[in-house]
C-alpha cells in the first residue's frame, strides 16, 4: 500500500526555494502562510546545510492528538489533512507540530482563507476532490490526479522527495550508496557519536545537533 | 377519607416515580471523551474519481512510478 | 465537548455511512437509545481515522463543462538552463504550471523563479506596465498607442534631424528572444546608428571577447548536462547555488558519483557549502590565483605536452612569464592564497581529469576581465581539457537569452553572427536582407557605420561628456531603455544626472523599471513608458548557455495593452520610413488592434539563411519544434537522441549547427573535441588569426584532427579557392557554385562549401589551427594582474597598476591611471577600507523589478542588506538586522540592512544586485505609476558604485569596489 512520505537529501539542497514558491504557486497561498520553508544551519560558515520543511505527515501526528475539535484525519496513504470547517484556530496544533508546519494566515484571526493552514501533501482536502470549494480553502489536489506534490517534482536537485516511501527509500538508498556519506545528518552522530568529538566521555561535548 | 389518603398517595408515588424515571433518563455529568475520532466531512481516497475509477491498484502504480521522475538515475544511469 | 458541524454537505446520517461511536451498531435497545439521545454529539460522528463516505457521485476530477483547454510549452525567462515549463490554458487564462520531466536540460527542476512563472499570467494585482504612459509635469499618464507612437517617433525624428541618427542610443535586451534580437540589430542598422547593446556587456562582453580570441567561439564549450562527466570542477567566480540552482542537479549527481568541487570566491557562497574544497580569494585577484596554479602544473610537469605541441600556441611564453612572477609568495602576496591550498588545487585538477572550470561575474566584471577570462582558458588548455567531454570551460550565462542576443543580437561592434562591422560584412547582410547596401549606407551619419558604438555601460558619459571629447556627431540626446534595467549599471548617482540632461527617455518593458522611478525623480516630462509582452506572451527560439536552442509557444496572447517587441519594432519601422525594408522576407500576421507582427518562424528562416559563422544555419523552426514535442528520446548524459524522430541530433541543435537545415548537422554538444566527426558534432580550435606568427605555425600540429578527416594537418578557413586547390570544387552543385563563387564558407549563401567540406570530407570550414595562449590583440598579451581602480591596497598598486587611460575606446575616453592614482593619492582605501562587492540572490533576476513584482518571489527577500563580517561590524559597532549607511567614495550613500556573517571574510562586503525603487534612503514608490511598482523595493547598490571599465570592452567593474559601512545616527 502507498505510504506518503516526504524526504529532504540536505547533500542536494541548496536553499533556491524551488519547494517554496512551488507550493504558493499552486495551492495560491497567500503573503504570510508559509506552507513549507527551506531551514539552514550554519549559514555562510563550512558544514552549511538546508533541510525543507513542511508537514511531515507523521503517522502519530501530535496535531491530530491534540486538538480540541477533532478536525484532523489521516488518509490511507497517510496524508494528515483537516477540516477547516470545524478548526476554531486555537493553535493547539501550532504548539503541539515540532516542524511548526500550522500556519495561521496574518489578516486577522479567521483571515481570508479560514484558520489553520497547513501542507496538505497537494491531496486537497474534504470536499469534493478538484472541485472549486477544494481548492479554495485546502489547494490543489494533485494525489487525486495521480501527480505528487508540486514542491518534490521541481525541487530544482531533486533533494526534496515526495511520494510513496517504498520508493523513497529506494531512491536514497542508491543516492546514498552511490556517494559514500551523507547519511550522517540523518541523527548518526546520535546513534553513533560525532567523528570530531572529543574522544575522552569527561571532555565537555560540543553542543549536539548544533554544528554539525 | 381513605380515598383522599390514598390518592396522596398516589400522587406522591406518581411524583416519586415522575422523579426516579427522571433519575433514570438523566445525562452523565461527566462527558466520555475519544481521543482523535474526526469530526469532520467525510473525504474521498485520491483515486475515487477519474481517471482512476476507483481502481486503488492502478492509482498505486501510477503513484509509483510517478515518484521516479524524482530520480535522475533513471534517466542518466551512473 | 464535540461541536456540531455548521457545513451543508450532504446528510451524514445516511445509510451509506459506516458509524462507529464505540462499536457497529447492529441492534439497539429502547434503553440504549435513550442513554445515547441525550449526546449532543453531531450526528454521525466518525470514530475511524477513515472519513470516507460516498458525498455524492463520483464526477470527472477535470473541469467537467466543455473549456478549451490547451498545454502549451514553453521554456523559463528567467536564466540561461533553460528549463521547460508546461502551462495548462484555460480560455486564454493561464491556470496552471507541470514540470516537463522530459527535459533533457532540467528533468522537472526548477528553481524559485521558475517554479512560480506562472504569475506571470495572472491579471489580478498585476504589477505590469499595463497601458502606454507619459510623463506629464512630474506625474504619470495613460496614453493611448497611437498618441504615444506618434509622440516617440516625431521626437525621435527631430532629434535625428537636428543632430543625427547617433543620438539616440537604443539598448536591446538579452530578454528578448532570437528572433527579437536579431530583427533589433537590423532596426537599428536601418535607423542608421551602432549606439545599440545588451545585458552583454555588463554580463560576459570580456568572455566572449577573451575566450573568443583565444581559440574561435566565445561561449559555454561544454554543457551544463556534460558536467555529469567531469572528475573534478572548479568554480571560480560563480555562484551557480544561486544564479543556476538546475544546473546544480547535474554537478550534484556528478559529485555523488565520484567528482570533486572545488569553489574559489571571495564569499563562502551557499555553491562553497557544497564544495570539496573551498579557497577564500581577495576580489579580483584571479589571475595571480590561477597562475599560481600553472606555476606548480608546470613545476610538476602535470600539463598535457601532447596535447600543448599539438593544439596551443605560444604556451611556452606564457610559462616563462608565469614561472618568473607567480612564484607562490607572490601568489599570496597578491591573492592571500597561501601554497599549501593553491598547490592542493592545482594537483586535484591536474590529477582528476577530465577537469572543467565554470565561471560567471566574478572574473568577468573586472578592468581586466578579458585577461582574467583568458587566464582561465590557459589553465584550460595546458591540462588539456578544452574539446573533452567533462572537461571544457563551461561559461554559465545569465539571461535566459544573452547567448542568444549576443550570437544575433544588437551589438555595438558587430553584426548578427559576429560578422564585425566591416564593408564586406555589411554587404553580405545587406543581400541577405534583400536590401540596397547604399540605402543602408545613406541611413547612417557619415564615417560612422563601419564604428563600433557606444556602450550600454557609458551612456551616461554619452550624454554628459563634453561633445569635443567623444568620438561621434553628436552627444546622446536620448536613450531608448528596450528591455533592460538601470540598476544594474555603475555610478547611479551619475546615471540620475544625465537622465536629468536628456531630451527624451523611452522605456519598453512589460514593467515600469526603475528607470520610469528615477527619472520620475529628476525630471518632470519627456518620459514615454511603452509596455511590452512578456516572452510567455509570443513563441520564438531562445538559446540557453549551453548553446540548445529551444522553441517556445505562445501561453497566453499579450496582457493589458501590451504588445510583442517585434510588432513594436515594425511599429516603429513604419513611422520612420523603413517598414518594407524591415519585413521584406516575413511573413506578417494581424494581431488583435490590426497591427503587422511577423511571424518569429518567418524570422528565424532568415537567421538560418544569413548566419554561417555560428551555426544558427540549421536550426530551422522545423526542426527545434521537434525536439521539443520529443524531448523524451535524448539521452541526458551526451544530448543525443538515440532512435526516435530526431535520432542523431543533439537536443536544440546546439550552434555551430553547421550548413543549411537540409545538411542535417546534429548540432555541437562540445566545442572543438577533435575525438568525434564534425558531422557527429566534433570540430578543432578556429583559424581566425592567421597561418603563423613570429615563424611559428599558427595551424595545428600533424595527427591532430576531427577523427574521420580527410586532412590530417592544420589548415586555414575554406574559401573556394582552397576548395578549387583541393580539388573538391566540383563536388558543388553548379547552384551551389555560382553562390560560392569568389566567397568563403562564411559568405557562400548556399551552404555548399560547408557542405563539401564537412559531409564530403570529415573539414572543418573554419580550419584547423592552435588555440592562442598569447594575444596580440588585446593590451596584455599574456593576462597580467592589475588592481582594480578602486583598490583597497595601494601597495599592490605601487606593484601592480593597471592600464593607461584610453582617448577614444567605444567612442569614449576611457580613464584607468587616471582614476586609480587619484584614488592612492587621495587616501580612498583609508577612508572606504572595505571592499564592496555586489552578486545574485536565487529569488531574483537581473535589475530585479519583474521579479520583485511577483508576490511569491518577493515574500522570501524583503529588504535589500550587506554582508559584513562579525570583525568589521563590531569595529563600527553595527548590529546584525540593523539598517546601516553604506557609502561610496563618489558621495553617494545607500541605507541597507547589515547582515553580520563569516560568509564574507574580514575587509569585504556583498550586497545584491537586484533591488531598486529607494534613493539613498528614501522610498521611490511615489515615482512609480500607479500601481505598477514593484512589491519590493530596496537600494541599488549600483547607486553607490564606481568608475572602471574593461580595457576591451567596456565591461564594468562591479566585483571590486571600496566603501565605508556607519551605522545610522
Amino acid at each position: 500500500m502507498a505510504r506518503m512520505k516526504f524526504l529532504c537529501d540536505a547533500e542536494r539542497c541548496i536553499e533556491c526555494n524551488g519547494c517554496v514558491t512551488a507550493c504558493k504557486q499552486e495551492n495560491d497561498v497567500p503573503w504570510g502562510v508559509n506552507r513549507r520553508r527551506v531551514v539552514t544551519i550554519n549559514d555562510g560558515v563550512p558544514g552549511e546545510r538546508s533541510i525543507s520543511v513542511a508537514c511531515m505527515h507523521c503517522s502519530d501526528a501530535p496535531c491530530m492528538a491534540v486538538c480540541p475539535v477533532d478536525c484532523f484525519y489521516r488518509s490511507e496513504e497517510g496524508v494528515v489533512l483537516h477540516d477547516k470547517d470545524l478548526c476554531i484556530g486555537c493553535g493547539y496544533c501550532f504548539y503541539a507540530c515540532p516542524f511548526g508546519a500550522p500556519q495561521f494566515p496574518q489578516a486577522g484571526a479567521f483571515g481570508v482563507r479560514g484558520k489553520m493552514d497547513k501542507c496538505t501533501f497537494c491531496a486537497g482536502g474534504p470536499e469534493k476532490d478538484n472541485s472549486e470549494a477544494e481548492f479554495k480553502k485546502y489547494g490543489r489536489n494533485r494525489l487525486a490526479e495521480g501527480k505528487l506534490p508540486a514542491c518534490a517534482e521541481m525541487c530544482s536537485t531533486k533533494a526534496l522527495l515526495g511520494g510513496d516511501g517504498d520508493t523513497i527509500a529506494e531512491i536514497y538508498r542508491q543516492r546514498a550508496t552511490t556517494r559514500g556519506k551523507g547519511s550522517e545528518v540523518w541523527g548518526w552522530s546520535t546513534a553513533y557519536g560525532r567523528p570530531e568529538a572529543p574522544k575522552s566521555p569527561a571532555a565537555p561535548a560540543a553542543a549536539p545537533g548544533g554544528k554539525s | 377519607m381513605i380515598s383522599k389518603l390514598m390518592r396522596i398517595v398516589a400522587v406522591a408515588s406518581g411524583a416519586m416515580a415522575a422523579l426516579m424515571l427522571a433519575g433514570c433518563g438523566e445525562r452523565p455529568q461527566v462527558i466520555d471523551y475519544k481521543q482523535g475520532k474526526y469530526q469532520g466531512k467525510p473525504d474521498e481516497p485520491p483515486y475515487a474519481a477519474a481517471p482512476f475509477n476507483g481502481n486503488k491498484d492502478m492509482w498505486e502504480r501510477d503513484i509509483r512510478n510517478r515518484t521516479q521522475n524524482q530520480n535522475e538515475y533513471r534517466r542518466i544511469g551512473s | 465537548m464535540l461541536l456540531t458541524r455548521k457545513s451543508d454537505s450532504a446528510p451524514t446520517t445516511g445509510p451509506r455511512l459506516k458509524r462507529q461511536a464505540g462499536g457497529r451498531i447492529s441492534t439497539m435497545d429502547r434503553r440504549t437509545f435513550l442513554k445515547r439521545s441525550g449526546l449532543a454529539a453531531g450526528a454521525g460522528a466518525f470514530a475511524s481515522q477513515l472519513p470516507y463516505g460516498a458525498i455524492g457521485p463520483a464526477t470527472a476530477a477535470a473541469e467537467s463543462d466543455a473549456k478549451s483547454v490547451q498545454k502549451k510549452r514553453t521554456v523559463c525567462t528567467h536564466c540561461s538552463v533553460g528549463c521547460a515549463v508546461d502551462a495548462t490554458v484555460e480560455n486564454g487564462v493561464w491556470t496552471r504550471q507541470e514540470p516537463v520531466f522530459e527535459s533533457p536540460l532540467n528533468l522537472g527542476a526548477h528553481c524559485a523563479k521558475g517554479a512560480s512563472i506562472r504569475e506571470h499570467g495572472i491579471v489580478e494585482h498585476s504589477h505590469r506596465l499595463k497601458t502606454p504612459m507619459k510623463l506629464v509635469n512630474g506625474k504619470w499618464q495613460r496614453l493611448s498607442w497611437d498618441q504615444a507612437m506618434n509622440e516617440v517617433s516625431a521626437k525621435m525624428l527631430e532629434i535625428r534631424k537636428d543632430s543625427g541618427p547617433d543620438a539616440i542610443f537604443w539598448v536591446g535586451s538579452s530578454k528578448h528572444n532570437n528572433e527579437q534580437a536579431y530583427l533589433m540589430r537590423k532596426f537599428v542598422s536601418f535607423w542608421g546608428t551602432n549606439n545599440c547593446d545588451h545585458q552583454a556587456r555588463i554580463c560576459h562582453s570580456t568572455t566572449v571577447a577573451g575566450v573568443a580570441n583565444t581559440w574561435g567561439y566565445g561561449a559555454m564549450t561544454n554543457s551544463y548536462n556534460d558536467m555529469q562527466n567531469t572528475k573534478c570542477a572548479m568554480y571560480i567566480g560563480s555562484n551557480a547555488a544561486e544564479a543556476h540552482p538546475v544546473s546544480m542537479l547535474h554537478m550534484l549527481h556528478a559529485k555523488e558519483t565520484g567528482a570533486k568541487m572545488i569553489v574559489v570566491d571571495p564569499r563562502f557562497t551557499r555553491t562553497a557549502a557544497k564544495a570539496d574544497e573551498y579557497v577564500r580569494i581577495r576580489s579580483g585577484t584571479d589571475i595571480p590565483f590561477l597562475f599560481g596554479m600553472l606555476y606548480h602544473i608546470f613545476k610538476n610537469g602535470w600539463e598535457d605536452q601532447q596535447y600543448i605541441n599539438d593544439r596551443v600556441y605560444g604556451m611556452d611564453k606564457v610559462k616563462a612569464d608565469v614561472m618568473a612572477k607567480w612564484t607562490p609568495d607572490k601568489v599570496e602576496e597578491v591573492c592571500g592564497v597561501p601554497e599549501a591550498q593553491v598547490y592542493k588545487i592545482a594537483e586535484m585538477m591536474a590529477k582528476n581529469k577530465p577537469s572543467t572550470v565554470v565561471w560567471c561575474m566574478g572574473q568577468t566584471q573586472h578592468t581586466i576581465g578579458n585577461a582574467i577570462v583568458r587566464a582561465s582558458c590557459i589553465l584550460q588548455l595546458a591540462l588539456g581539457n578544452i574539446g573533452v567531454s567533462g572537461g571544457g570551460a563551461n561559461i554559465f550565462r545569465g539571461h535566459d537569452n544573452v547567448q542568444g542576443a549576443t550570437d544575433v543580437g544588437p551589438n555595438p561592434d558587430s553584426l548578427p553572427g559576429y560578422y564585425g562591422l566591416a564593408t564586406g560584412s555589411w554587404k553580405y547582410w545587406a543581400g541577405v536582407w534583400g536590401v540596397d547596401y547604399e540605402w543602408i549606407k545613406k541611413q547612417y551619419a557619415e564615417g560612422m557605420m563601419e564604428k563600433s558604438g557606444m556602450t550600454v555601460s557609458r551612456w551616461i558619459d554619452g550624454v554628459m561628456l563634453p561633445n569635443d571629447t567623444i568620438d561621434q556627431g553628436p552627444n546622446l540626446r536620448a536613450m531608448v531603455y528596450w528591455g533592460h534595467a538601470p540598476n544594474s549599471q555603475t555610478r547611479g548617482t551619475q546615471m540620475a544626472e544625465a537622465m536629468k540632461k536628456l531630451d527624451l527617455m523611452v522605456v519598453i518593458d512589460p514593467y515600469p523599471s526603475a528607470t520610469a522611478a528615477m527619472c520620475a525623480m529628476v525630471r518632470k516630462d519627456g518620459v514615454y513608458l511603452l509596455p511590452a509582452a512578456t516572452q510567455l506572451e509570443t513563441s520564438g527560439s531562445v538559446t540557453a548557455s549551453n548553446r540548445s536552442l529551444q522553441w517556445r509557444e505562445k501561453v497566453i496572447e499579450p496582457l493589458f495593452e501590451s504588445k510583442p517587441d517585434h510588432t513594436l519594432m515594425v511599429a516603429f519601422a513604419d513611422k520612420f520610413g523603413f517598414k518594407k525594408e524591415l519585413i521584406k522576407n516575413y511573413e506578417i500576421v494581424k494581431d488583435k488592434d490590426g497591427w503587422d507582427e511577423p511571424t518569429p518562424e518567418s524570422i528565424l528562416k532568415e537567421i538560418n539563411k544569413g548566419t554561417f559563422t555560428i551555426g544558427y544555419s540549421g536550426q530551422s523552426p522545423e526542426r527545434l519544434k521537434l525536439h521539443m514535442k520529443n524531448m523524451s528520446t535524448f539521452d541526458v548524459k551526451t544530448l543525443r537522441a538515440r532512435g526516435g524522430p530526431c535520432d542523431g541530433d543533439y537536443y536544440g541543435l546546439p550552434w555551430p549547427c553547421y550548413g543549411t537545415p537540409e545538411l542535417k548537422h546534429p548540432g555541437s554538444p562540445n566545442l572543438y573535441q577533435t575525438s568525434r566527426h564534425v558531422m557527429d558534432g566534433g570540430g578543432c580550435f578556429r583559424a581566425n588569426f592567421g597561418v603563423e606568427r613570429d615563424g611559428v605555425s599558427l595551424l595545428a600540429g600533424d595527427g591532430s584532427y576531427p577523427k574521420g578527416s580527410d586532412l590530417t594537418f592544420g589548415y586555414p578557413e575554406f574559401d573556394h579557392v582552397l576548395l578549387k586547390k583541393l580539388g573538391w570544387w566540383d563536388e558543388l552543385t553548379e547552384d551551389e557554385k555560382k553562390k560560392a563563387e569568389g566567397k568563403n564558407w562564411k559568405t557562400d549563401l548556399s551552404g555548399g562549401i560547408i557542405r563539401v567540406t564537412m559531409k564530403n570530407h570529415g573539414c572543418h570550414p573554419f580550419g584547423n589551427a592552435k588555440a592562442r595562449a598569447v594575444v596580440w590583440n588585446f593590451p596584455d598579451g599574456i593576462p597580467q594582474h592589475r588592481e582594480p581602480l578602486y583598490s583597497p591596497r595601494p601597495d599592490m598598486v605601487a606593484k601592480y597598476p593597471t592600464h593607461d587611460d584610453k582617448k577614444a575606446f567605444w567612442r569614449l575616453p576611457t580613464q584607468f591611471k587616471t582614476v586609480q592614482d587619484k584614488n592612492v593619492a587621495d587616501k580612498v582605501s583609508t577612508n572606504f577600507p572595505l571592499v564592496l562587492t555586489s552578486g545574485r540572490l536565487v529569488e531574483f533576476e537581473g535589475g530585479g523589478d519583474e521579479t520583485r513584482s511577483n508576490p511569491w518571489l518577493a515574500e522570501l527577500q524583503q529588504e535589500n542588506f550587506i554582508e559584513i563580517n562579525p570583525k568589521d561590524a563590531n569595529d563600527r559597532g553595527v548590529i546584525d538586522g540593523e539598517y546601516v549607511w553604506v557609502k561610496s567614495p563618489t558621495g553617494a550613500q545607500i541605507s541597507v540592512k547589515a547582515m553580520v556573517t563569516d560568509r564574507v571574510g574580514p575587509g569585504t562586503t556583498f550586497i545584491p544586485f537586484h533591488f531598486a525603487g529607494w534613493w539613498q534612503g528614501k522610498d521611490m514608490l511615489e515615482f512609480y505609476p500607479e500601481g505598477a511598482a514593484p512589491i519590493v523595493r530596496g537600494e541599488a547598490v549600483n547607486t553607490a558604485t564606481t568608475y572602471g571599465y574593461d580595457s576591451v570592452t567596456m565591461m564594468q567593474e562591479t566585483k571590486t569596489t571600496l566603501c565605508q559601512v556607519a551605522r545610522k545616527a
